[in-house]
Protein backbone atom coordinates (compact mmCIF):
# COMPACT_ATOMS: atom_id res chain seq x y z
CA UNK A 1 0.00 0.00 0.00
CA UNK A 2 0.72 3.80 -0.20
CA UNK A 3 2.71 5.09 2.15
CA UNK A 4 0.79 7.25 4.54
CA UNK A 5 2.28 10.25 6.54
CA UNK A 6 -0.35 11.19 9.50
CA UNK A 7 -0.50 12.15 12.65
CA UNK A 8 -1.57 9.92 14.88
CA UNK A 9 -2.50 9.19 19.03
CA UNK A 10 -0.26 7.80 21.56
CA UNK A 11 -2.63 4.62 23.11
CA UNK A 12 0.08 3.37 25.73
CA UNK A 13 4.08 3.30 26.73
CA UNK A 14 4.91 0.28 28.39
CA UNK A 15 8.81 -0.42 29.99
CA UNK A 16 9.27 -4.05 29.39
CA UNK A 17 12.94 -4.17 30.36
CA UNK A 18 15.98 -2.44 30.80
CA UNK A 19 15.56 1.47 29.05
CA UNK A 20 12.74 -1.09 26.66
CA UNK A 21 9.82 0.44 25.82
CA UNK A 22 6.96 -0.86 23.72
CA UNK A 23 4.61 2.20 22.41
CA UNK A 24 0.94 1.68 21.16
CA UNK A 25 -0.58 3.84 18.92
CA UNK A 26 -3.69 4.12 16.84
CA UNK A 27 -3.96 3.68 13.26
CA UNK A 28 -7.51 3.29 11.66
CA UNK A 29 -5.87 3.21 8.03
CA UNK A 30 -3.42 0.76 7.84
CA UNK A 31 -2.98 -1.19 10.56
CA UNK A 32 -4.34 -4.50 9.36
CA UNK A 33 -2.47 -4.20 5.95
CA UNK A 34 1.21 -4.23 7.44
CA UNK A 35 3.73 -7.06 7.08
CA UNK A 36 6.29 -8.25 9.20
CA UNK A 37 9.78 -6.19 8.81
CA UNK A 38 8.24 -3.36 7.22
CA UNK A 39 8.73 0.01 9.20
CA UNK A 40 7.46 3.40 9.96
CA UNK A 41 9.12 6.78 10.81
CA UNK A 42 8.15 8.07 14.07
CA UNK A 43 8.62 12.07 14.41
CA UNK A 44 7.49 14.41 16.98
CA UNK A 45 4.97 17.14 16.11
CA UNK A 46 6.56 20.64 15.12
CA UNK A 47 7.80 22.38 17.98
CA UNK A 48 7.57 20.05 20.47
CA UNK A 49 11.37 18.69 20.05
CA UNK A 50 14.36 19.29 18.46
CA UNK A 51 14.46 16.19 17.00
CA UNK A 52 14.97 16.97 12.96
CA UNK A 53 14.53 13.87 11.28
CA UNK A 54 12.08 11.27 11.77
CA UNK A 55 13.72 8.08 13.31
CA UNK A 56 12.76 4.49 11.62
CA UNK A 57 11.25 1.57 14.04
CA UNK A 58 10.14 -1.96 12.45
CA UNK A 59 6.35 -2.99 13.34
CA UNK A 60 6.71 -5.21 16.49
CA UNK A 61 3.21 -6.24 17.07
CA UNK A 62 -0.51 -5.59 15.72
CA UNK A 63 -2.86 -5.69 18.86
CA UNK A 64 -6.12 -4.72 17.41
CA UNK A 65 -6.73 -4.28 14.11
CA UNK A 66 -6.04 -0.72 14.87
CA UNK A 67 -3.35 -0.12 17.22
CA UNK A 68 0.13 -0.91 16.19
CA UNK A 69 3.03 -1.76 18.44
CA UNK A 70 6.81 -0.81 18.19
CA UNK A 71 9.37 -1.52 20.10
CA UNK A 72 12.35 0.87 21.12
CA UNK A 73 15.44 1.12 22.96
CA UNK A 74 16.97 4.19 24.52
CA UNK A 75 19.82 4.96 22.45
CA UNK A 76 19.83 8.86 21.66
CA UNK A 77 17.79 11.90 21.17
CA UNK A 78 14.41 10.93 19.40
CA UNK A 79 14.25 7.41 21.74
CA UNK A 80 14.44 9.69 24.93
CA UNK A 81 11.91 12.02 23.76
CA UNK A 82 9.56 8.56 22.62
CA UNK A 83 10.13 7.60 26.29
CA UNK A 84 8.38 10.61 27.50
CA UNK A 85 5.11 10.18 25.61
CA UNK A 86 1.96 9.65 27.31
CA UNK A 87 -1.57 8.10 26.29
CA UNK A 88 -3.19 11.18 24.02
CA UNK A 89 0.26 12.50 22.75
CA UNK A 90 0.09 13.10 19.53
CA UNK A 91 3.02 11.83 17.14
CA UNK A 92 3.43 11.76 13.54
CA UNK A 93 3.59 8.54 11.80
CA UNK A 94 4.36 7.86 7.94
CA UNK A 95 4.23 4.29 6.93
CA UNK A 96 4.21 1.37 5.95
CA UNK A 97 7.54 1.44 4.42
CA UNK A 98 9.42 -0.60 2.89
CA UNK A 99 10.04 -4.37 2.27
CA UNK A 100 8.83 -7.30 4.95
CA UNK A 101 10.08 -10.35 5.03
CA UNK A 102 8.73 -13.78 3.05
CA UNK A 103 5.88 -15.18 4.88
CA UNK A 104 5.12 -18.24 2.11
CA UNK A 105 8.69 -19.84 2.52
CA UNK A 106 8.93 -23.31 0.41
CA UNK A 107 10.49 -25.57 3.55
CA UNK A 108 8.67 -27.06 6.80
CA UNK A 109 10.59 -25.55 9.14
CA UNK A 110 11.75 -21.53 9.47
CA UNK A 111 14.29 -20.75 12.30
CA UNK A 112 13.83 -16.71 13.27
CA UNK A 113 16.97 -15.57 14.91
CA UNK A 114 17.12 -12.28 17.07
CA UNK A 115 19.15 -10.01 18.93
CA UNK A 116 18.55 -7.05 20.79
CA UNK A 117 16.85 -4.48 19.53
CA UNK A 118 16.25 -6.83 16.59
CA UNK A 119 13.85 -8.69 18.04
CA UNK A 120 10.56 -6.58 17.23
CA UNK A 121 10.27 -7.93 13.27
CA UNK A 122 10.91 -11.44 14.08
CA UNK A 123 8.03 -11.33 16.90
CA UNK A 124 5.69 -10.27 14.31
CA UNK A 125 6.92 -12.76 11.57
CA UNK A 126 6.74 -15.09 14.15
CA UNK A 127 3.24 -14.50 14.15
CA UNK A 128 1.86 -14.70 11.18
CA UNK A 129 3.78 -17.39 9.89
CA UNK A 130 1.86 -19.46 12.79
CA UNK A 131 -1.15 -18.16 11.01
CA UNK A 132 -0.13 -18.81 7.77
CA UNK A 133 0.84 -22.45 7.90
CA UNK A 134 -0.32 -25.23 10.04
CA UNK A 135 2.24 -27.55 9.35
CA UNK A 136 5.65 -25.72 9.57
CA UNK A 137 7.60 -25.72 12.33
CA UNK A 138 8.80 -22.20 13.86
CA UNK A 139 11.64 -21.90 16.45
CA UNK A 140 12.61 -18.45 17.54
CA UNK A 141 16.11 -17.70 18.87
CA UNK A 142 16.55 -14.85 20.95
CA UNK A 143 19.51 -13.22 22.39
CA UNK A 144 20.74 -10.16 24.50
CA UNK A 145 23.76 -9.21 26.44
CA UNK A 146 21.91 -9.04 29.53
CA UNK A 147 19.26 -10.54 31.66
CA UNK A 148 17.93 -7.41 32.37
CA UNK A 149 17.37 -6.48 28.72
CA UNK A 150 15.47 -9.60 28.34
CA UNK A 151 11.69 -8.88 27.38
CA UNK A 152 8.66 -11.14 28.45
CA UNK A 153 7.16 -12.77 25.56
CA UNK A 154 5.27 -15.10 27.37
CA UNK A 155 1.51 -14.59 26.00
CA UNK A 156 3.21 -12.73 23.02
CA UNK A 157 4.27 -15.68 20.99
CA UNK A 158 1.69 -18.10 19.60
CA UNK A 159 2.25 -21.17 21.32
CA UNK A 160 3.72 -23.64 19.22
CA UNK A 161 6.74 -21.27 18.00
CA UNK A 162 9.32 -22.84 20.28
CA UNK A 163 11.54 -19.93 22.03
CA UNK A 164 14.95 -20.06 23.28
CA UNK A 165 17.08 -17.58 24.90
CA UNK A 166 20.57 -16.98 25.05
CA UNK A 167 22.35 -13.94 27.51
CA UNK A 168 25.87 -13.18 27.12
CA UNK A 169 25.72 -13.12 31.41
CA UNK A 170 23.73 -16.14 31.39
CA UNK A 171 21.25 -14.62 33.55
CA UNK A 172 18.55 -15.89 31.48
CA UNK A 173 18.51 -18.87 29.21
CA UNK A 174 22.13 -20.55 27.25
CA UNK A 175 24.96 -18.54 28.85
CA UNK A 176 26.79 -17.22 25.32
CA UNK A 177 25.57 -16.25 21.82
CA UNK A 178 22.08 -16.82 20.06
CA UNK A 179 24.71 -17.86 17.53
CA UNK A 180 25.54 -21.04 19.38
CA UNK A 181 21.99 -21.87 19.94
CA UNK A 182 21.43 -21.63 16.08
CA UNK A 183 23.95 -24.28 15.91
CA UNK A 184 22.99 -26.47 18.06
CA UNK A 185 19.30 -26.92 15.92
CA UNK A 186 20.48 -26.19 12.73
CA UNK A 187 23.81 -28.99 12.87
CA UNK A 188 21.20 -31.34 13.33
CA UNK A 189 18.71 -30.62 10.88
CA UNK A 190 18.52 -32.91 7.43
CA UNK A 191 16.19 -30.74 5.16
CA UNK A 192 16.45 -26.91 4.38
CA UNK A 193 15.33 -24.69 6.61
CA UNK A 194 14.04 -21.08 6.29
CA UNK A 195 16.28 -18.74 8.08
CA UNK A 196 15.07 -14.87 9.44
CA UNK A 197 17.37 -12.87 10.99
CA UNK A 198 17.44 -9.40 12.71
CA UNK A 199 19.87 -7.86 15.13
CA UNK A 200 23.52 -6.25 15.47
CA UNK A 201 25.43 -6.70 12.52
CA UNK A 202 28.06 -9.05 14.38
CA UNK A 203 25.53 -11.17 14.74
CA UNK A 204 24.40 -11.67 11.62
CA UNK A 205 27.30 -11.97 9.92
CA UNK A 206 28.22 -14.53 11.90
CA UNK A 207 25.41 -16.37 11.04
CA UNK A 208 25.98 -15.59 7.24
CA UNK A 209 29.12 -17.54 7.80
CA UNK A 210 27.41 -20.48 9.29
CA UNK A 211 24.94 -20.91 6.16
CA UNK A 212 25.65 -22.55 2.88
CA UNK A 213 23.32 -21.46 0.42
CA UNK A 214 22.39 -24.80 -0.76
CA UNK A 215 21.39 -26.02 2.37
CA UNK A 216 19.40 -23.48 3.46
CA UNK A 217 15.56 -22.42 1.93
CA UNK A 218 15.57 -19.05 2.34
CA UNK A 219 17.97 -16.87 4.22
CA UNK A 220 16.48 -12.91 5.06
CA UNK A 221 17.59 -10.15 7.33
CA UNK A 222 16.26 -7.32 8.18
CA UNK A 223 19.14 -4.00 8.21
CA UNK A 224 19.51 -0.85 9.81
CA UNK A 225 21.20 2.12 8.49
CA UNK A 226 21.16 6.21 9.16
CA UNK A 227 18.03 6.94 7.05
CA UNK A 228 16.20 10.76 6.26
CA UNK A 229 13.64 10.18 4.12
CA UNK A 230 12.89 6.47 4.10
CA UNK A 231 11.47 6.22 0.84
CA UNK A 232 14.88 6.02 -1.86
CA UNK A 233 15.13 9.75 -2.27
CA UNK A 234 17.94 10.71 0.01
CA UNK A 235 19.85 7.59 -0.34
CA UNK A 236 20.88 7.88 2.64
CA UNK A 237 20.74 3.94 3.64
CA UNK A 238 23.31 2.78 1.49
CA UNK A 239 23.58 -1.09 2.21
CA UNK A 240 26.51 -2.78 0.42
CA UNK A 241 25.82 -5.90 -1.69
CA UNK A 242 28.37 -8.24 -2.89
CA UNK A 243 29.82 -7.97 -5.74
CA UNK A 244 32.93 -7.02 -8.51
CA UNK A 245 32.14 -3.39 -7.89
CA UNK A 246 31.45 -1.69 -5.53
CA UNK A 247 27.54 -2.15 -5.28
CA UNK A 248 24.41 -0.30 -2.81
CA UNK A 249 20.98 -0.30 -2.74
CA UNK A 250 18.75 1.93 -0.12
CA UNK A 251 17.79 0.33 2.73
CA UNK A 252 14.67 1.97 2.97
CA UNK A 253 13.03 0.55 -0.33
CA UNK A 254 14.74 -2.14 -1.30
CA UNK A 255 15.17 -3.35 2.40
CA UNK A 256 14.97 -3.29 5.42
CA UNK A 257 14.80 -6.95 4.47
CA UNK A 258 17.79 -8.43 2.10
CA UNK A 259 18.80 -12.15 1.01
CA UNK A 260 21.21 -12.30 3.70
CA UNK A 261 23.17 -14.16 0.81
CA UNK A 262 24.05 -11.10 -1.12
CA UNK A 263 25.32 -8.40 1.54
CA UNK A 264 28.56 -7.36 1.65
CA UNK A 265 28.92 -8.36 5.79
CA UNK A 266 32.24 -7.07 5.88
CA UNK B 1 -2.77 37.14 -4.94
CA UNK B 2 -0.97 35.11 -7.83
CA UNK B 3 1.94 33.04 -7.08
CA UNK B 4 3.34 32.88 -10.62
CA UNK B 5 6.58 33.89 -11.55
CA UNK B 6 8.32 34.34 -14.89
CA UNK B 7 11.86 32.92 -14.54
CA UNK B 8 14.48 33.72 -17.36
CA UNK B 9 11.30 33.96 -19.69
CA UNK B 10 9.94 30.80 -18.71
CA UNK B 11 6.45 31.04 -16.50
CA UNK B 12 6.78 29.11 -13.24
CA UNK B 13 3.28 28.27 -11.77
CA UNK B 14 4.96 29.10 -8.37
CA UNK B 15 7.98 30.38 -7.04
CA UNK B 16 8.53 26.97 -5.21
CA UNK B 17 10.24 24.60 -6.45
CA UNK B 18 12.69 20.91 -4.77
CA UNK B 19 16.39 21.02 -4.17
CA UNK B 20 18.71 18.75 -6.49
CA UNK B 21 19.58 15.77 -4.59
CA UNK B 22 16.25 15.16 -2.32
CA UNK B 23 13.25 14.48 -4.49
CA UNK B 24 14.82 12.11 -6.62
CA UNK B 25 14.07 11.86 -9.75
CA UNK B 26 10.21 12.86 -9.18
CA UNK B 27 9.00 9.16 -9.45
CA UNK B 28 10.25 7.74 -5.66
CA UNK B 29 7.46 9.40 -4.25
CA UNK B 30 4.93 10.72 -6.98
CA UNK B 31 2.07 9.16 -5.17
CA UNK B 32 2.33 11.16 -1.92
CA UNK B 33 3.81 14.58 -3.38
CA UNK B 34 3.05 14.94 -7.16
CA UNK B 35 6.02 17.38 -8.44
CA UNK B 36 3.41 18.75 -10.69
CA UNK B 37 2.30 21.15 -8.16
CA UNK B 38 5.37 22.78 -7.82
CA UNK B 39 7.27 25.38 -9.48
CA UNK B 40 9.83 23.01 -10.65
CA UNK B 41 11.84 19.94 -9.86
CA UNK B 42 15.50 20.03 -9.95
CA UNK B 43 16.98 16.68 -10.39
CA UNK B 44 19.29 14.80 -8.49
CA UNK B 45 22.96 15.82 -9.52
CA UNK B 46 23.49 13.82 -13.10
CA UNK B 47 27.00 13.18 -13.92
CA UNK B 48 28.53 10.86 -16.98
CA UNK B 49 29.06 7.78 -15.33
CA UNK B 50 26.76 6.05 -13.10
CA UNK B 51 28.22 6.56 -9.57
CA UNK B 52 27.40 4.08 -6.25
CA UNK B 53 28.16 7.00 -3.94
CA UNK B 54 29.68 6.64 -0.90
CA UNK B 55 30.25 3.89 1.89
CA UNK B 56 27.77 4.48 4.89
CA UNK B 57 27.13 6.07 7.15
CA UNK B 58 26.33 8.70 4.80
CA UNK B 59 23.64 10.62 7.03
CA UNK B 60 23.72 11.74 10.36
CA UNK B 61 21.32 14.28 12.25
CA UNK B 62 22.65 18.11 13.81
CA UNK B 63 21.13 20.12 15.41
CA UNK B 64 18.27 21.65 13.45
CA UNK B 65 19.77 19.93 10.07
CA UNK B 66 22.07 17.04 8.88
CA UNK B 67 25.14 16.14 7.45
CA UNK B 68 25.05 14.04 4.05
CA UNK B 69 28.02 12.31 2.33
CA UNK B 70 26.19 10.50 -0.36
CA UNK B 71 29.16 10.97 -2.73
CA UNK B 72 26.73 12.14 -5.82
CA UNK B 73 25.21 8.74 -6.27
CA UNK B 74 23.10 8.68 -9.36
CA UNK B 75 21.92 6.23 -12.30
CA UNK B 76 24.36 8.35 -14.98
CA UNK B 77 23.44 10.15 -18.11
CA UNK B 78 22.74 7.62 -20.11
CA UNK B 79 20.21 5.88 -17.86
CA UNK B 80 19.01 9.34 -16.77
CA UNK B 81 17.99 9.83 -20.54
CA UNK B 82 16.85 6.61 -21.32
CA UNK B 83 15.01 5.68 -18.06
CA UNK B 84 14.02 9.37 -16.05
CA UNK B 85 13.88 12.39 -18.12
CA UNK B 86 10.48 10.31 -20.45
CA UNK B 87 8.82 9.75 -17.18
CA UNK B 88 9.44 13.22 -15.71
CA UNK B 89 8.47 14.74 -19.04
CA UNK B 90 5.29 12.71 -18.95
CA UNK B 91 4.00 13.26 -15.18
CA UNK B 92 5.81 17.04 -15.09
CA UNK B 93 1.95 18.82 -15.75
CA UNK B 94 2.83 22.69 -15.49
CA UNK B 95 5.67 21.93 -13.27
CA UNK B 96 9.48 23.15 -15.30
CA UNK B 97 11.98 20.71 -15.32
CA UNK B 98 15.55 21.23 -14.21
CA UNK B 99 18.25 18.80 -14.37
CA UNK B 100 21.23 19.55 -12.28
CA UNK B 101 24.65 18.02 -13.26
CA UNK B 102 28.43 17.85 -12.44
CA UNK B 103 31.54 17.15 -13.74
CA UNK B 104 34.72 15.41 -12.56
CA UNK B 105 36.51 18.07 -15.12
CA UNK B 106 35.82 20.79 -17.29
CA UNK B 107 35.61 18.39 -20.39
CA UNK B 108 32.71 16.35 -18.42
CA UNK B 109 31.17 19.48 -17.54
CA UNK B 110 30.63 21.01 -20.74
CA UNK B 111 29.78 17.57 -22.41
CA UNK B 112 26.77 17.23 -19.90
CA UNK B 113 25.91 20.79 -20.39
CA UNK B 114 26.63 20.28 -24.64
CA UNK B 115 24.10 16.87 -24.58
CA UNK B 116 21.29 17.94 -21.86
CA UNK B 117 21.44 21.35 -23.20
CA UNK B 118 20.22 19.89 -26.76
CA UNK B 119 18.20 17.31 -24.83
CA UNK B 120 14.08 18.57 -26.12
CA UNK B 121 12.42 18.71 -22.58
CA UNK B 122 14.32 20.04 -20.14
CA UNK B 123 13.56 23.54 -19.41
CA UNK B 124 16.76 24.87 -17.66
CA UNK B 125 20.58 23.46 -16.66
CA UNK B 126 21.55 23.59 -13.00
CA UNK B 127 25.38 23.50 -12.64
CA UNK B 128 26.12 21.98 -9.79
CA UNK B 129 29.85 23.55 -8.95
CA UNK B 130 30.35 22.15 -5.45
CA UNK B 131 32.37 18.69 -7.33
CA UNK B 132 35.73 18.20 -6.81
CA UNK B 133 38.55 19.12 -9.52
CA UNK B 134 40.32 15.35 -10.29
CA UNK B 135 42.85 17.59 -11.85
CA UNK B 136 43.58 20.61 -9.53
CA UNK B 137 44.33 18.48 -6.28
CA UNK B 138 40.37 18.18 -5.95
CA UNK B 139 39.35 21.53 -5.14
CA UNK B 140 35.91 22.14 -5.83
CA UNK B 141 34.84 24.15 -9.13
CA UNK B 142 33.51 26.62 -7.06
CA UNK B 143 35.84 27.39 -5.25
CA UNK B 144 37.64 29.65 -7.72
CA UNK B 145 36.71 32.50 -10.01
CA UNK B 146 38.79 30.92 -12.47
CA UNK B 147 37.55 27.33 -12.83
CA UNK B 148 33.78 28.65 -12.26
CA UNK B 149 34.39 30.65 -15.43
CA UNK B 150 36.02 28.00 -17.48
CA UNK B 151 33.11 25.81 -16.77
CA UNK B 152 30.28 28.20 -17.23
CA UNK B 153 31.99 29.57 -20.21
CA UNK B 154 32.76 26.07 -21.94
CA UNK B 155 29.17 24.67 -21.13
CA UNK B 156 27.59 28.17 -22.48
CA UNK B 157 29.43 27.92 -25.61
CA UNK B 158 27.19 24.34 -26.27
CA UNK B 159 24.17 25.57 -25.64
CA UNK B 160 21.37 28.45 -25.39
CA UNK B 161 19.56 26.59 -22.67
CA UNK B 162 18.76 28.75 -19.62
CA UNK B 163 21.73 28.15 -17.75
CA UNK B 164 22.47 28.49 -14.10
CA UNK B 165 25.27 27.85 -11.44
CA UNK B 166 24.85 26.68 -8.24
CA UNK B 167 27.20 28.01 -5.94
CA UNK B 168 28.98 26.86 -2.92
CA UNK B 169 29.13 28.79 0.22
CA UNK B 170 32.33 27.31 1.58
CA UNK B 171 34.15 30.92 -0.53
CA UNK B 172 35.99 33.49 1.27
CA UNK B 173 33.54 36.20 -0.98
CA UNK B 174 30.82 34.64 -2.68
CA UNK B 175 30.16 37.65 -4.50
CA UNK B 176 32.81 37.51 -6.53
CA UNK B 177 32.67 34.11 -7.72
CA UNK B 178 28.79 35.07 -7.78
CA UNK B 179 30.03 37.80 -10.70
CA UNK B 180 32.14 35.41 -12.49
CA UNK B 181 29.60 33.15 -13.08
CA UNK B 182 27.33 35.38 -14.70
CA UNK B 183 30.18 36.99 -16.45
CA UNK B 184 31.16 34.11 -18.39
CA UNK B 185 27.59 33.57 -19.30
CA UNK B 186 25.38 31.94 -16.69
CA UNK B 187 21.74 33.24 -16.78
CA UNK B 188 20.89 32.89 -13.10
CA UNK B 189 22.45 31.68 -9.44
CA UNK B 190 20.92 29.04 -6.90
CA UNK B 191 22.52 30.11 -3.71
CA UNK B 192 23.43 28.11 -1.88
CA UNK B 193 25.25 24.22 -1.86
CA UNK B 194 25.62 22.80 1.70
CA UNK B 195 28.68 24.04 4.15
CA UNK B 196 31.25 21.14 5.12
CA UNK B 197 30.42 19.55 8.27
CA UNK B 198 31.43 16.70 10.63
CA UNK B 199 29.86 14.78 13.60
CA UNK B 200 32.19 12.93 15.49
CA UNK B 201 31.02 9.81 17.82
CA UNK B 202 32.32 10.51 21.02
CA UNK B 203 32.46 6.68 21.90
CA UNK B 204 34.08 5.33 18.98
CA UNK B 205 36.43 8.21 19.04
CA UNK B 206 35.68 9.09 15.00
CA UNK B 207 33.83 10.88 13.27
CA UNK B 208 29.97 9.32 11.98
CA UNK B 209 29.91 9.53 8.51
CA UNK B 210 31.63 6.75 6.10
CA UNK B 211 33.50 9.71 4.56
CA UNK B 212 34.63 11.64 7.70
CA UNK B 213 33.03 15.50 6.44
CA UNK B 214 30.07 15.47 5.00
CA UNK B 215 27.60 18.24 3.98
CA UNK B 216 25.20 20.38 6.52
CA UNK B 217 22.01 21.57 5.45
CA UNK B 218 18.67 22.38 6.97
CA UNK B 219 17.35 24.99 8.73
CA UNK B 220 21.01 25.67 10.76
CA UNK B 221 21.86 26.70 7.29
CA UNK B 222 19.19 29.09 6.66
CA UNK B 223 20.75 32.37 8.06
CA UNK B 224 23.83 31.61 5.75
CA UNK B 225 21.71 31.39 2.33
CA UNK B 226 19.88 34.13 3.14
CA UNK B 227 23.24 36.36 3.36
CA UNK B 228 24.63 35.12 0.70
CA UNK B 229 21.51 35.69 -1.73
CA UNK B 230 20.83 39.30 0.20
CA UNK B 231 24.94 39.98 -0.66
CA UNK B 232 24.99 38.57 -4.24
CA UNK B 233 21.72 40.69 -4.90
CA UNK B 234 23.60 43.88 -3.99
CA UNK B 235 26.74 43.21 -5.75
CA UNK B 236 25.38 42.07 -8.78
CA UNK B 237 23.12 45.17 -9.11
CA UNK B 238 26.15 47.43 -8.24
CA UNK B 239 28.16 45.64 -11.15
CA UNK B 240 25.52 46.50 -13.74
CA UNK B 241 25.63 42.30 -13.54
CA UNK B 242 21.94 41.60 -12.12
CA UNK B 243 20.26 38.46 -13.08
CA UNK B 244 17.41 36.20 -11.46
CA UNK B 245 18.64 34.50 -8.31
CA UNK B 246 17.07 31.43 -6.41
CA UNK B 247 17.64 30.66 -2.99
CA UNK B 248 18.12 27.42 -1.41
CA UNK B 249 18.85 26.70 2.37
CA UNK B 250 17.40 25.84 5.27
CA UNK B 251 13.46 26.18 4.05
CA UNK B 252 10.77 24.79 5.98
CA UNK B 253 7.86 27.01 5.65
CA UNK B 254 6.24 30.04 3.94
CA UNK B 255 8.05 32.58 6.17
CA UNK B 256 11.50 30.87 5.62
CA UNK B 257 10.84 31.32 1.88
CA UNK B 258 9.72 35.11 1.93
CA UNK B 259 13.37 35.77 3.74
CA UNK B 260 14.99 34.51 0.60
CA UNK B 261 12.82 36.44 -1.64
CA UNK B 262 12.62 39.63 0.45
CA UNK B 263 16.69 38.79 0.39
CA UNK B 264 16.57 39.12 -3.25
CA UNK B 265 15.58 35.53 -5.07
CA UNK B 266 12.96 35.17 -7.53
CA UNK B 267 12.59 31.38 -7.19
CA UNK B 268 13.14 29.39 -4.06
CA UNK B 269 14.04 25.68 -3.04
CA UNK B 270 13.07 23.54 -0.36
CA UNK B 271 15.59 20.81 0.06
CA UNK B 272 16.18 19.18 3.30
CA UNK B 273 12.58 19.98 4.67
CA UNK B 274 11.70 17.07 2.12
CA UNK B 275 13.16 14.35 4.35
CA UNK B 276 11.55 15.51 7.17
CA UNK B 277 7.51 15.59 5.83
CA UNK B 278 7.33 14.81 1.85
CA UNK B 279 4.94 17.25 1.60
CA UNK B 280 6.53 20.06 2.89
CA UNK B 281 7.23 21.96 -0.44
CA UNK B 282 3.08 22.28 -0.23
CA UNK B 283 2.88 23.91 2.76
CA UNK B 284 5.68 26.61 1.51
CA UNK B 285 3.40 27.08 -1.85
CA UNK B 286 0.54 27.45 0.86
CA UNK B 287 1.62 29.45 3.35
CA UNK B 288 3.35 31.58 0.57
CA UNK B 289 -0.14 32.13 -0.81
CA UNK B 290 -1.83 32.82 2.81
CA UNK B 291 0.94 35.70 3.47
CA UNK B 292 0.12 37.01 0.12
CA UNK B 293 -3.69 37.53 0.46
CA UNK B 294 -3.51 38.34 3.95
CA UNK B 295 -1.53 41.59 3.00
CA UNK B 296 -3.22 42.31 -0.57
CA UNK B 297 0.21 41.53 -2.07
CA UNK B 298 -1.02 40.70 -5.89
CA UNK B 299 1.99 39.29 -7.09
CA UNK B 300 4.48 37.69 -5.39
CA UNK B 301 7.17 38.86 -7.63
CA UNK B 302 6.65 42.32 -5.93
CA UNK B 303 8.73 41.35 -2.93
CA UNK B 304 11.85 39.91 -4.98
CA UNK B 305 14.70 42.52 -3.06
CA UNK B 306 11.82 43.95 -0.76
CA UNK B 307 14.37 43.65 2.43
CA UNK B 308 17.30 45.99 0.67
CA UNK B 309 14.89 48.61 0.86
CA UNK B 310 14.68 50.28 -2.27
Amino acid sequence: MIPVFRQAAVSRLEPVAENTFVLSYIDKECGAELEPGQFCMISPEPGLSDIFLPRPFSYYRLTEPDTVEIFFRIVGKATHWMATLNPGDRIRVFGPLGRGFTTRPDTTRAILVGGGIGLPPLVFLAGKLAELHKNLEIDLLYGETTGARVIDLSGVLPERVRCRMATEDGLIGHKGLVTELFSEIFDGLDSSPAVYTCGPKAMMAALAGMLNPAKVGLFEASLEENMACGIGICQGCAIPLKGEKVRYECCCTQGPVFNGFEIQWQ
Amino acid sequence: MNLETTFLGLRFQNPVLVASGTFGYGEENYEIMPFRLLGGLVTKTITVEPRAGNPPPRIVETDAGMLNSIGLANVGLEAFLRDKLPWIMEHAGESRIIVNFAGFSVEEYVRLGEILGRTPGIDALEVNLGCPNVHAGYVHFGADPGTVREVIAGVREKTDRPLIAKLTPNVTDIASLAEAAVRAGADALSLINTLPGMKIDVERRKPVLGMGFGGLSGPALRPVGVACVYKVYRHLRQAGKAVPLIGIGGITCGRDALEYIMAGADLVQVGTANFVHPQAALKVIEELAFFCRERKIEKISELVGAAHGE
